[in-house]
């Protein structure tokens, strides 16, 4: 029994010392500046101005929440940038996944092929659509010329609300290919003999798609929105190469105003303060997310 | 590679279950497909022939969709003139350090977590946190703190952004590669007077490899394709790919564009090659957000 104890007491550093390289690295390079983050959005540190500051209090956080018109105009750019291309994406790529379903030769290459965009960093794939929808050169308004149904001329990023379109379409074109290869994996994990039965029993195609496989997928899709959407709120890349938030300000999503703050304006202590405001808005989506996937695992089990 | 074989039984399976069935919606699931097909690879399509294009092919009309005589000048252009050659080193240097020093610190702490379920399910939800976790938040510290250490503009700085911020993904894989892995193996090893450290090298990496390139893959393009940090830390000398590719934009919507879509050439070619080599683990891998840095 001694001998057992003192075993178990010698084992009882080896976990730690595994663990505590990266602990220990996720501690210096990622809580304690996040700590220094907070730290400084209670001052009013500005490289612009110089290197001394002093303590505020809340003032940067009451300035981001009630007063920032363009901060706040930025949260709205990005809720009405996520909720057409979530919309898009989970119909886009239910609709490519049930094709792919039902595909019987060639299905493995196909889905490689299709989910190349969701590869591709969000700046490249801005950047090929940028040679897209150049004014004289670009492939879309040479295709319409040349089909006679397009001004050459037509600029893609004219207005806001054109703006807008064409930064959705560029994010639906790059993240369809994620929801796609998900909703793909649950359609293939629903047991055929379902729709076996359903045949039998003298059901229709679209009666078996509405009554087996929209309610299984349910879940699926709604983890794959809950992912598309906490990363949706980080958009940052695509936004810098297709219009750097312009015409205005109208396409200025939050984490490229904060951006502009930080690194244009120099106003650091207001940048992490904005930050944190990002960081709560993420932590509860992320908290519904677990939460979520918490639920679907109880109902698995 | 071995690795990007799609299960083959089930496969076969299935066409035996769809066999026989050919009729229109055959046609039709595969027209679908097709339109799918042209819409996502389209822009490739047009980035690749662009960036082989004579200078006289650009103001051309009708467009030049396919040029006659593909040229690699814009390539040497860009691989001279805007020191393309540089940047793409430094990518991949950048990209493979910091891939593999994600790789060896995660795995001990990815193999307490397997072994002795180290910090319970909280080190688990904790590290999941921490991945979804905006860069923004974190670049506007790192920054202040990497001007005083003068860390911006170095190799070092960058490659130890990435290792940490990688690592929370790293660990979530590996656990799951090492829990599939028999104990007794590893238990064979250390009776015969291994120790841990030495069974985890000498006995589970050998095995567990598939597993590790997996991950080490994903890291690989996640840093390659990493722009927040990397905008704000990199200077004249340090600049990544995806840094470089911005500096064309200054043109206006018609840039110049022969550099520029060879940049974007190379700058997505590792994505090509990931996304077939990768193909089981894509849904895994993007779900926990493994290609974005």
């Amino acid at each position: 029994m001694r001998g057992l104890a003192i075993a178990l007491k010698r084992k009882q550093w080896e976990p730690l010392a595994f663990a505590s390289p990266s602990l220990l690295l996720i501690a210096l390079v990622i809580l304690f500046p996040l700590v220094y983050s907070f730290y400084l959005s209670l001052q009013n540190f500005d490289f612009s101005v110089g290197p001394e500051y002093e303590y505020v209090g809340g003032k940067n956080y009451v300035e981001a929440l009630f007063k920032d018109q363009r901060f706040l105009g930025s949260v709205w750019n990005t809720a009405v940038i996520i909720a057409p291309s979530l919309a898009l994406e989970l119909l886009l790529g239910l609709g490519i996944a049930l094709l792919l379903s039902r595909a019987t030769r060639g299905r493995p290459i196909i889905t490689a092929l299709l989910a190349i965009p969701a590869m591709v960093s969000p700046v490249m794939a801005a950047m090929a659509w940028r040679m897209m929808f150049g004014v004289k050169f670009g492939a879309i308004n040479n295709l319409g010329r040349q089909l006679g149904l397009l001004d050459v001329y037509f600029d893609w990023f004219a207005t806001p609300w054109l703006s807008i379109v064409s930064v959705v379409l560029v994010e639906v074109w790059h993240n369809t290919p994620f929801m796609m290869l998900v909703l793909l994996a649950g359609i293939q994990s629903i047991p055929q003999e379902l729709y076996d039965a359903a045949k039998a029993d003298g059901a229709r195609p679209w009666q078996s798609f509405w009554s087996i496989t929209l309610p299984l997928l349910k879940f699926t899709m709604a983890v794959g929105v809950m992912i598309r959407l906490i990363d949706l709120t980080k958009l940052f890349g695509l936004i810098f190469v297709l219009t750097y938030g312009g015409p205005g300000s109208s396409t200025e999503t939050v984490a490229f105003n904060t951006y502009l703050v930080g690194f244009k304006d120099f106003r650091m202590s207001y940048a992490a303060a904005l930050s944190y405001v990002i960081v709560g808005g993420v932590l509860v989506l992320t908290l519904v997310f677990l939460w979520m996937q918490r639920i679907r695992e109880a109902k698995a089990g | 590679m071995a690795i990007a074989i799609e299960r083959p039984r089930i496969v076969a399976r299935r066409a035996r279950r769809y066999r026989g069935r050919r009729g229109l919606g055959h046609v039709l699931t595969y027209l679908g497909l097709l339109a799918a097909l042209v819409f996502f690879l389209g822009p490739f399509f047009w980035i690749v022939t662009t960036s082989l294009k004579g200078n006289e092919d650009f103001f051309a009309f009708p467009p030049v969709w396919i040029p006659a005589e593909p040229s690699l000048a814009h390539y040497v252009a860009l691989f001279t003139r805007s020191s393309g050659a540089r940047y793409f080193t430094n990518s991949l240097v950048i990209s493979s350090l910091s891939m593999i020093a994600a790789l060896v610190v995660s795995l001990p702490t990815a193999y307490a977590i397997a072994r002795w379920r180290f910090g319970g399910g909280l080190l688990s939800v904790s590290l999941l946190v921490l991945r979804m976790l905006p860069s923004i938040a974190l670049i506007i510290p790192i920054y202040i703190m990497y001007k005083m250490l003068g860390l911006t503009n170095s190799y070092l700085g960058l490659v130890a952004l990435y290792t940490v911020v990688y690592i929370p993904f790293a660990v979530w894989l590996l656990v799951g590669f090492l829990r599939d892995f028999p104990i007794e193996i590893e238990e064979a090893a250390m009776i015969d007077g291994c120790s841990r450290l030495r069974a985890l090298v000498q006995v589970v990496v050998p095995i567990i490899a598939p597993g590790m390139a997996v991950v080490a893959l994903f890291a690989f393009i996640a840093t390659w394709n990493e722009f927040l940090f990397a905008i704000v830390l990199t200077g004249i000398e340090t600049k990544t790919m995806m840094v470089l590719v911005t500096s064309f934009t200054s043109g206006g919507t018609d840039m110049f564009y022969g550099e520029a879509s060879a940049s974007v050439v190379l700058g997505v070619l590792p994505a090509f090659a990931v996304a077939f080599m990768l193909q089981r683990y894509l849904v895994k891998g993007l779900a926990l957000g493994g290609t974005k840095g």
